[in-house]
């Protein structure tokens, strides 16, 4: 009853204005924290949280979840608007849209230089949050890539670890066709609306939609069209996928133990994990683009890093948080990779004795020390300021593709598209 | 009528209702089900009850301050409710009644602002609010939705059918316009106002792109917030979005099954 | 018209009940809207704005997305909204006859579409409609057809599901407004044409309908004002694929804010397309309903 009525007069007390921040302010220093996942990145922060109040018990950080559409649009309201109250202190922005927030408002975010030793940091996470010399981020969780694949459907089909190491795409499919063949099981899930597979190829041959200066590398650039071409056979090759829409239909696919493999960023261990398949599961390397000058193993899907507001009241806390832990402590890293399955991008983070242990739900396999040497060979791009509309400006050819057109067609239809929509 | 006739149409009446409300109760009762399944049995749609419902519960009250949260939406949708009754019946009712040029070019006006997408004018909207200095209030949330242009519209198109003659007797027995519509329109348009209030509270409720950007802390998230952000986590807890979903149901089920009687009812009694 | 009856007092009257109503909208609702008018004129990305005049209606032109957008709504607005009426009117006739019988259950389950969770339904019909969901798995023991139907990756079908989600779930909803004013209608018409013998279906189509009149004019323009800014269902069971078959503007509008290099002017401008349709679609909806009163 007490409690019904305290939660009367926290109504009363909005309902008449005053905001519950102004009133703590007063006590100690609460750093507020905006993310997206509270079973992931808003769980590592708060156990970098735990550490920081070790050596600062005034410290506390207040962290605030919401789904990451969510996020995105409400920064991107609130710094539109020009106003600066109720933004947070350090907010979490996904890679891929970084030099957008920086170029659309400048001044809203701090510059770390200075504070945050970059050399520590994987080179491909530093350069996209960096804008004339200066960068904005604390870079955290990598999407560095790998082939997820099921060792039981594979050695059924008469595969090995061994088959699958330094393969080309075009095997790739050889593969899969062998493997529906055998085992009637679909080697991949695939959303025809989403463009995700190709930024990946794109960038394991170290190229992008646009060139560093950028100007759109569509039409014309040989790697964008080896990408579409390989991505193109994949989405003709019909029976070697499951069709799927959204992300809980593609999840599902190999959660549910009938898609063989995924191709994807790191991050997807976890949700790989929570299947109950353990020791059916093994990482390879990303198959390569055939014929292409510069092609790795190694790309990156996704990611996200911490981004300090100019605004923010507790600037120098925050900033100070991010660099005493998030910065430099490697035992940190051991944690939040046990913990959430989280690859951070402090590269001597790699040294610590999580990333050498080994996975029982792998097969015993040294995953994560893997997929940190595919970190470290990641081709750095400039993301710019566009990727979301060239994404959909691809994503409006797939089915098309999918159904045999053209891809030369495809080229020039994405590149009249993401033309009109950049200015 | 032939009596064949009569029993042909009445099982093709029935038959048809009772093909729509399977079609439409079935998603609902799979929300249900779904309370009881892991994660991994309702992304294979089993439409079965399964035994997670206690997990599922317990995982939701441990993540989410559900008392809170529901008393926040409840607070919105209930004042909400009442306040833009008030404000927007008045006005509907005005607008169809005290009839003028210049009101009718206004009505026009009012029609083209219900056109204009959320999103266009949210920034600036946000810009009102921080000088008001009501970010992260409930006032804020609900100052721009108390005057609804749709309720107006749908009181004013309602009130055409509102007998003129009972006016015009009350004016005689010397009631006042502000009595007349308190003891004479308010009885007699209850199914209008059942109707509204039903559709008002869905949307207040319901509420999603304003509060979230206008709230800023856990304590103040309203529950389409919190499922919102549940439902998008890199490997969403479906059992647990479930047993949300449903405690977001219910109370406009509940409203809507006691106001639902207010449909047969209708000009009877009294008033008349 | 009322108009001549009207005298000083209730002129006054008239003002004052309006008032309240007049004053927050005018507030909360006019600045934001002449700010976003003046939004549509200014070119250039987030915040780093300036006035271009009518670049962004040249834009438009030349826009590829906001053509498919536009067309995309326009279908469904042709497509869905009439199916939704006329099914919505039916339901309320067939649920306001006093000698039906299980009427309350049946109005509550057609009007729970409505309050089924966005989140829950959208999960739901993604998953019958997946290619091994149960809409093909039934069609296909039925033989209605040969081979699967990939429903949400054509475009084609991904649209028709787009239109069946709405029907669905916004049908009860309309049938609401119809199921209130039904209740307004004068009971004793019925009864004095049910004696001379006229058959249902023409009290239906000569009392029930000429009475609804003003509440069906005001879901139909609702309705497409509705269908002009669809993004719930395109948001959740498509994104707005496969092929941009089922952008919308109103998703279109949320990419350009949210999703893309910010372009709020530009943003501005495709809202104000709805606008102007809305303003002519309603015009003419009145328009059609004046005429038949005449």
């Amino acid at each position: 009853m007490n409690k019904m009525l305290a939660r009367v007069r926290n109504t009363a007390i909005f309902a008449s204005g005053i905001s519950l921040l102004a009133l703590s302010s007063a006590m100690a220093t609460e750093i507020t924290v905006w993310s997206w996942d509270p079973n992931f990145n808003g769980a590592t922060m708060k156990e970098a949280a735990a550490r920081y109040a070790v050596t600062h018990p005034d410290v506390t950080v207040n962290l605030v979840d919401f789904a990451k559409a969510d996020l995105e649009q409400k920064l991107q309201a609130q710094l539109a608007s020009g106003t600066t109250d109720g933004l947070p202190d350090i907010v979490l922005v996904e890679d891929y849209g970084a030099q957008k927030y920086l170029l659309s408002f400048p001044g809203a975010f701090e510059p770390l230089n200075g504070k945050i030793d970059y050399s520590g940091f994987a080179p491909y996470k530093v350069q996209l949050a960096t804008v004339d010399d200066k960068t904005y981020s604390l870079p955290f969780d990598s999407g560095v890539t790998g082939l997820f694949y099921r060792t039981d459907i594979l050695a059924e089909a008469g595969f090995t670890a061994a088959d699958l190491q330094d393969i080309t795409w075009d095997q790739f499919i050889d593969i899969a066709e062998v493997v529906k063949e055998k085992t009637g099981h679909p080697m991949l899930g695939i959303d025809l609306n989403d463009a995700g597979a190709v930024r990946v190829l794109l960038q394991s041959a170290g190229k992008w939609y646009f060139t560093p200066d950028g100007q759109p590398d569509i039409a014309g650039s040989a790697t964008f069209k080896a990408a579409l071409e390989t991505y193109a056979k994949l989405l003709q090759a019909k029976e070697i996928y499951k069709p799927v829409s959204g992300w809980t239909e593609y999840t599902g696919g190999f959660t549910s133990g009938e898609v063989a493999s995924v191709f994807t960023g790191v991050w997807m261990t976890a949700t790989i994990k929570a299947a109950d398949m353990s020791g059916k599961w093994g990482v390879a390397p990303l198959p390569k683009l055939a014929g292409v000058e510069g092609a790795t193993h190694a790309s990156n899907l996704g990611g996200s890093s911490w981004y300090v507001l100019s605004s923010s009241a507790e600037k120098d806390q925050a900033v100070d948080l991010l660099a005493e832990v998030w910065g430099k402590d490697v035992d940190f890293y051991q944690k939040i990779l046990v913990d959430q399955g989280a690859v951070g991008s402090l590269l001597a983070a790699r040294e610590g004795e999580a990333y050498k242990a080994t996975d029982a739900y792998f097969g015993g396999q040294a995953v994560w020390q893997s997929f940190s040497d595919w970190l470290a060979q990641i081709p750095p791009v400039n993301y710019g300021i566009f990727t979301n509309e060239a994404d959909a400006a691809v994503a409006a050819q797939l089915p098309t593709l999918a159904n045999g057109g053209s891809v030369d067609d495809a080229i020039a239809a994405i590149d009249a598209q993401v033309r009109a929509q950049i200015q | 009528m032939s009596r064949l006739a009569a029993n042909l149409r009445a099982a093709l009446v029935y038959g048809l209702l009772s093909l729509a409300a399977f079609l439409s109760i079935f998603p609902f009762f799979w929300m249900l089900v779904g309370t009881t399944n892991t994660a991994a049995d309702i992304i294979k749609g089993k439409v079965s009850f399964g035994g997670a419902l206690s997990q599922n519960i317990s995982n939701l009250f441990a993540q989410v301050d559900m008392l809170q949260v529901f008393w926040n939406s409840a607070f919105l949708a209930v004042v909400g409710t009442i306040l833009t009754l008030a404000v927007s019946s008045l006005a509907g009712y005005a607008f169809e009644m005290f009839q003028s040029k210049t009101r009718e070019r206004l009505f026009s006006v009012l029609l083209l602002i219900l056109s204009i997408p959320f999103a266009a004018i949210m920034v600036p909207l946000f810009v009102m609010m921080a000088k008001l200095k009501l970010i992260n209030t409930f006032t804020a949330i609900l100052l721009p939705i108390i005057a609804s242009v749709f309720i107006i519209f749908y009181f004013r198109q309602a009130t055409k059918a509102f007998p003129r003659e009972l006016r015009d007797a009350a004016k005689i027995d010397g009631l006042k316009e502000w009595q007349i519509f308190i003891y004479i329109y308010l009885p007699v348009m209850r199914s209008t106002y059942a109707a509204a209030i039903i559709i008002v509270f869905l949307a207040n409720w319901n509420n999603y792109l304003w509060p979230l950007i206008v709230l800023q802390t856990n304590e103040n998230k309203t529950l389409t917030l919190v499922i919102s952000s549940l439902a998008s986590s890199y490997y969403p807890d479906y059992g647990v979005v479930m047993v949300a979903t449903v405690l977001a149901t219910l109370p406009t089920v509940i409203v809507f099954f006691l106001l639902q009687r207010r449909f047969v009812e209708g000009l009877t009694g009294s008033i008349k | 018209m009322a108009k001549s009856r009207i005298g000083r007092a209730e002129q006054l009257n008239g003002w004052l009940f309006i008032a309240p109503a007049l004053v927050l909208l005018g507030i909360f609702m006019i600045y934001p809207i002449l700010w976003s008018l003046w939004m549509s004129f200014q070119t250039g990305r987030g915040m780093n704005y300036s006035f271009g005049g009518f670049a962004n209606i040249i834009r438009l032109t030349e826009d590829p997305v906001f053509i498919r957008a536009l067309t995309n709504t326009g279908i469904f607005l042709v497509v869905q909204v009439p199916i939704m009426i006329v099914l919505a009117l039916l339901f309320a006739a067939a649920l306001n006859n006093p000698n039906l019988r299980f009427r309350g259950f049946f109005r509550t389950a057609i009007f729970l579409p409505c309050v089924t969770s966005l989140v829950a339904y959208s999960i739901l019909f993604k998953s019958m409609f997946a290619s091994d969901g149960v809409i093909n798995d039934l069609a296909m023991v039925l033989r209605l057809m040969d081979a699967p139907i990939s429903w949400l990756g054509d475009p084609f079908w991904a649209r028709v599901v787009i239109i069946l989600a709405i029907t669905w779930r916004w049908t009860g909803y309309n049938m609401i407004f119809y199921l209130a004013a039904m209740q307004n209608i004068d009971k004793s018409i019925y009864e004095a044409a049910r004696i001379d013998g006229v058959p249902a279906w023409a009290r239906f189509v000569y009392i029930t309908l000429p009475m609804l009149k003003p509440v069906i004019l005001f879901t139909t323009v609702i309705s497409t004002i509705g269908t002009l800014q669809l993004f719930d269902e395109v948001n959740n069971i498509t994104l707005g694929g496969p092929s941009d078959s089922t952008l919308t503007l109103s998703l279109y509008i949320y990419n350009l804010t949210f999703k893309f290099m910010p372009s709020f002017g530009y943003a501005a401008t495709v809202s104000y397309v709805i606008v102007l349709l809305v303003a002519v679609l309603s015009y003419l909806q009145f328009l059609v309903a004046r005429d038949r009163k005449a």
